[in-house]
């Protein structure tokens, strides 16, 4: 047993080095792409400035200062170096519209939406659990909850977000309609969010758990007098848990998509809302920094996963030594 | 009590400007419901507006519509604009300007004190000139209305000389909005970079918080004792302990939030909303006229075939502007009849019979112009090309698309083609900067006629150095010299009959299609008393709001 674990722990550390720097180039790769794409955009950034205000006149002494604030008076090749090399330093440079440093307009920001996003993480994953195996291999359960599955796949998030205001804020007015202060106002944007994202989670756990239920270990462990429930979560969920893991890759991703509609509707700051705007207005530094902080969040979580599955699936290890 | 007399011994703050303004069209504020009611102070008043947040808490910076509302509490102007168009002293007492109207000498206030305990100065309003011409201060409209200003000089404590490079009439006048507030002299002067996150004024709210995407705090300023005489209805400090104004981006969250009581007041009521408002028993509603251009459609001259004064003429013809403001406003807009709002002064009526939607009318102009083909679609041709216009948009706002996809279909109707394209701000900037559309629509607020020239002489067209502000590329020699030298002029009467003839000459030319006025549509709570507004932008200002024991 020692030597079997001295063998696949080398090969295993060689990986998750492989994979920090294979996340290190999506960075990269992140800060490159972005950088080429805002800037082909067409546009001028002078504009982009000037933000969106209703009535605007800039002089020519504004608008010679804002090019040479910003060096667009200098050739694009000379601009991107000068990017990269801020982005080393850790620099993101400065928001054309906010002229504050992009990194302290992301830090300020990020509390509310890491707090949101961790209560729809959450109640996502209840979410998925308590169906799935509650569902799973019940005819009838199972029938209804895809129907409620397939409903909340297709429905817009915006709108389920309106209807949980309408009835809980508005109506009932148990929960707060706006703001960011306190868990009561986590619950409702939390919510729309988590009924988004848990049907496909659930579909692929339950049909994890189905597969795991039809394998002959498990008719073993029943025949061993072992009841429903110890049989669903003792065996069955470990095994389901494989392809969760890999899902909960993505649902990341979604977590950031449905923060910038929760944190609009619901009139929260977050990043989400700040992107909205800085996206609109183009503001180049900003959306940059947003697309890192997303291409990040991506590779940690996608290297957090990589890290685990050893750890959950046995047979993985040894394939890892093979 | 020194600080109670010296208020009261302020005479009628001095009428400068004598501009005989008619305030037609604006609805005059609710508050007589209050009169037997006794105002009583505290409680925080919650506000909701829509997404259009500052980028930076420096008023000077910026130029969105909600600006002078949230700057307002915080910051006090040198002039306050009365209910007949006059402007009254506020942190000046007067100014006297020369008869070649080029220098403005500043008599200021005396005992104002800023909420970091800073003096009021000469020296601190040059500070602030100098300030909002600052290119790093991004000053995106104030830079503009300051243009003409040359230098200054210090006279004494209390007196400040002003040069300015032309005659500018709508000097004065424009020092009473919001965007030009008065920043701490303190603040300019040791740290002015700090105005964007921390702003220090001597108005009669102090900044508390920013929660950027949320909301901006305030708590009263305990030493306020210098309100506008005529717009207050009382001195001293305001009523209120504070004020929290939030930025709500659905129009159902908006108007469900003030129904729940999450808010006390809302201003931008969705117009499909006004009437359930009005018909509630525990709400009220007022709209405000915001003065300056109407909201327009604006025709890009330099553009073919918006070239030819009768393409433009058939367009104005061919657009039912009733049925447009109607459906888009459920009737809560009133229609634009002229280039300036009623409230601004210098405003005439319109009279134009060819104003009119007139469907027949509109086709004989386009037949006129030679657009007499027709193609397979129905569409206008001539010379083998179809009569198309292109309306690059933001799409950002529901009215503004809904009253472009209006345009889009009345005009088929006449044989005009509207392409509508949808873009990001800066790509939407830039192709109406170069003058590559057709169609552009949008407002501009201000207090003076002066409005006209903005958007209208040839000197305001963008520059590859310059971003300008007129839209509509029109560079009329005729309309340039009556707009010019109402600039120019000191004498009102004057002035008056320059910007009729300008008026006049803008029905010949036809630049833009004015649509409506967009006011302020508020609803509020009734427990919320004493509704006003700054008549310099139509922006609700609080100095006289109260809630009482209800609220």
């Amino acid at each position: 047993m020692t030597q079997a674990r001295g063998r696949t722990v080398r090969p295993y550390l060689r990986r998750i080095g492989a994979r920090a720097l294979a996340g290190v180039g999506v960075l990269f790769g992140a800060a490159t792409l972005g950088f080429l794409a805002l800037y082909v955009l067409p546009g001028d950034p002078v504009y982009a400035i000037a933000g969106n205000p209703d009535q605007v006149s800039l002089s020519a002494e504004q608008v010679a200062a804002i090019r040479e604030t910003y060096g667009f008076d200098q050739p694009l090749y000379q601009q991107y170096l000068e990017y990269l090399g801020q982005l080393v330093r850790g620099d993101l440079g400065t928001s054309y519209q906010r002229q504050q440093p992009v990194t302290t307009l992301i830090a300020d920001q990020l509390g509310p939406t890491v707090q949101l996003a961790a209560a729809a993480f959450a109640t996502t994953l209840v979410l998925a659990f308590a169906v799935s195996l509650l569902t799973a291999k019940r005819r009838f359960g199972r029938g209804v909850s895809s129907v409620v599955e397939l409903f909340f796949i297709s429905a817009p998030g915006f709108w389920v977000g309106i209807v949980l205001l309408t009835v809980f804020s508005f109506r009932l007015g148990w929960l707060p309609a706006i703001g960011s202060g306190g868990w009561q106002t986590l619950v409702l944007p939390a919510l729309t969010i988590a009924v988004g994202a848990a049907p496909p989670l659930i579909q692929v756990l339950r049909n994890g758990l189905e597969d795991t239920l039809d394998e002959p270990f498990v008719l073993t462990a029943r025949t061993r007098g072992l009841s429903e429930a110890a049989v669903r979560l003792r065996h069955a969920l470990r095994h389901a848990l494989i392809p969760l893991t890999t899902l909960t890759g993505f649902l990341v991703g979604g977590l950031l998509g449905g923060a910038v509609i929760a944190e609009t509707l619901f009139s929260r700051q977050g990043v989400g809302r700040v992107l909205v705007t800085a996206v609109t207005a183009n503001d180049v530094p900003l959306v940059l920094g947003l697309v890192l902080l997303a291409a990040l969040a991506y590779v940690v979580v996608n290297f957090l996963v990589d890290v685990v599955y050893p750890l959950i699936d046995p047979r993985l290890r040894s394939e890892v030594t093979a | 009590m020194a600080a109670l007399k010296r208020a009261g011994g302020v005479l009628a703050g001095l009428a400068i400007v004598a501009a005989a303004a008619a305030c037609g069209g604006s609805t005059t504020p609710a508050s007589e419901q209050s009169a037997d009611a006794q105002p009583v102070s505290g409680g925080v008043l919650k506000v909701a507006l829509n997404a259009w947040e500052p980028t930076k808490l420096d008023p000077q910076s910026q130029g969105n519509s909600n600006d002078p509302l949230i700057f307002r509490p915080i910051f006090d102007t040198l002039f306050w604009q009365t209910e007949d168009g006059e402007l009254e002293g506020l942190l000046a007492e007067s100014a006297d300007i020369s008869d070649d109207g080029l220098t403005y000498t500043f008599h200021l206030r005396d005992g104002v004190t800023f909420h970091d305990g800073a003096e009021w100065t000469a020296e601190g309003l040059k500070l602030n000139f100098e300030h909002a011409l600052d290119p790093a201060t991004q000053a995106v409209l104030a830079g503009s209305y300051l243009a003409p200003y040359q230098s200054s000089e210090v006279i004494d404590d209390l007196t400040l000389e002003v040069t300015l490079s032309e005659p500018y009439s709508a000097f004065l006048s424009v020092l009473a909005q919001g965007y030009l507030g008065i920043i701490s002299p303190q603040q300019l002067a040791e740290a002015p970079e700090t105005v964007a996150e921390n702003p220090i004024g001597s108005g009669p709210f102090r900044f508390v918080s920013w929660t950027k995407g949320e909301k901006i705090v305030y708590e009263r300023y305990d030493d306020y004792d210098w309100a506008p005489e005529s717009g207050a209805t009382h001195t001293g400090p305001a009523y209120l302990d504070g004020l929290e104004i939030n930025f709500i981006a659905e129009d159902s969250v908006r108007y469900n939030a003030l129904v729940a009581g999450d808010v006390d007041l809302i201003d931008w009521t969705p117009p499909q909303n006004a009437q359930s408002v009005r018909d509630s028993e525990n709400l009220e509603f007022v709209k405000f006229d915001r003065p300056g251009h109407p909201y327009a459609l604006w025709l890009n001259e330099s553009n073919p075939p918006l070239d030819d004064v009768l393409v433009r003429k058939g367009v104005f013809a061919a657009l039912d502007r009733e049925a447009i403001v109607e459906t888009v406003s459920f009737g809560e807009w009133e229609v634009a009849d002229g280039f300036l709002v009623p409230s601004t002064p210098a405003y005439v009526e319109n009279t134009n019979a060819e104003f009119a939607y007139d469907v027949d009318q509109a086709n004989e102009f386009l037949d006129e112009a030679g657009w007499t083909e027709r193609d397979a679609e129905g569409y206008r041709v001539r010379d083998g090309r179809r009569l198309s216009l292109y309306f690059p948009t933001l799409g950002d706002v529901t009215q503004a698309n809904q009253i472009v996809e209006l345009a889009q279909s009345q005009l088929k109707a006449v044989g005009v083609e509207v392409v509508i394209e949808v873009l990001s701000d800066d790509q939407q900037q830039q192709i109406v900067a170069d003058g590559g559309h057709h169609l552009s629509a949008g407002i501009w607020t201000t207090n003076t006629a002066d409005v006209l020239f903005i958007k209208y002489h040839s000197s305001e067209i963008t520059t590859p150095e310059r971003r300008g502000t007129n839209q509509t590329f029109t560079a009329d020699a005729e309309l340039d010299q009556l707009i010019s030298q109402g600039r120019s002029t000191t004498d009102t009467e004057e002035r008056a009959g320059l910007y009729a003839q300008a008026q006049e000459r803008l029905t010949e030319i036809v630049p833009s299609i004015p649509l409506y006025y967009r006011p302020s549509l508020v609803s509020y709570h009734d427990y919320v008393h004493d509704i006003a507004f700054d008549r310099a932008y139509g922006n609700l200002w609080f100095y006289n709001t109260w809630k009482d024991a209800t609220g």
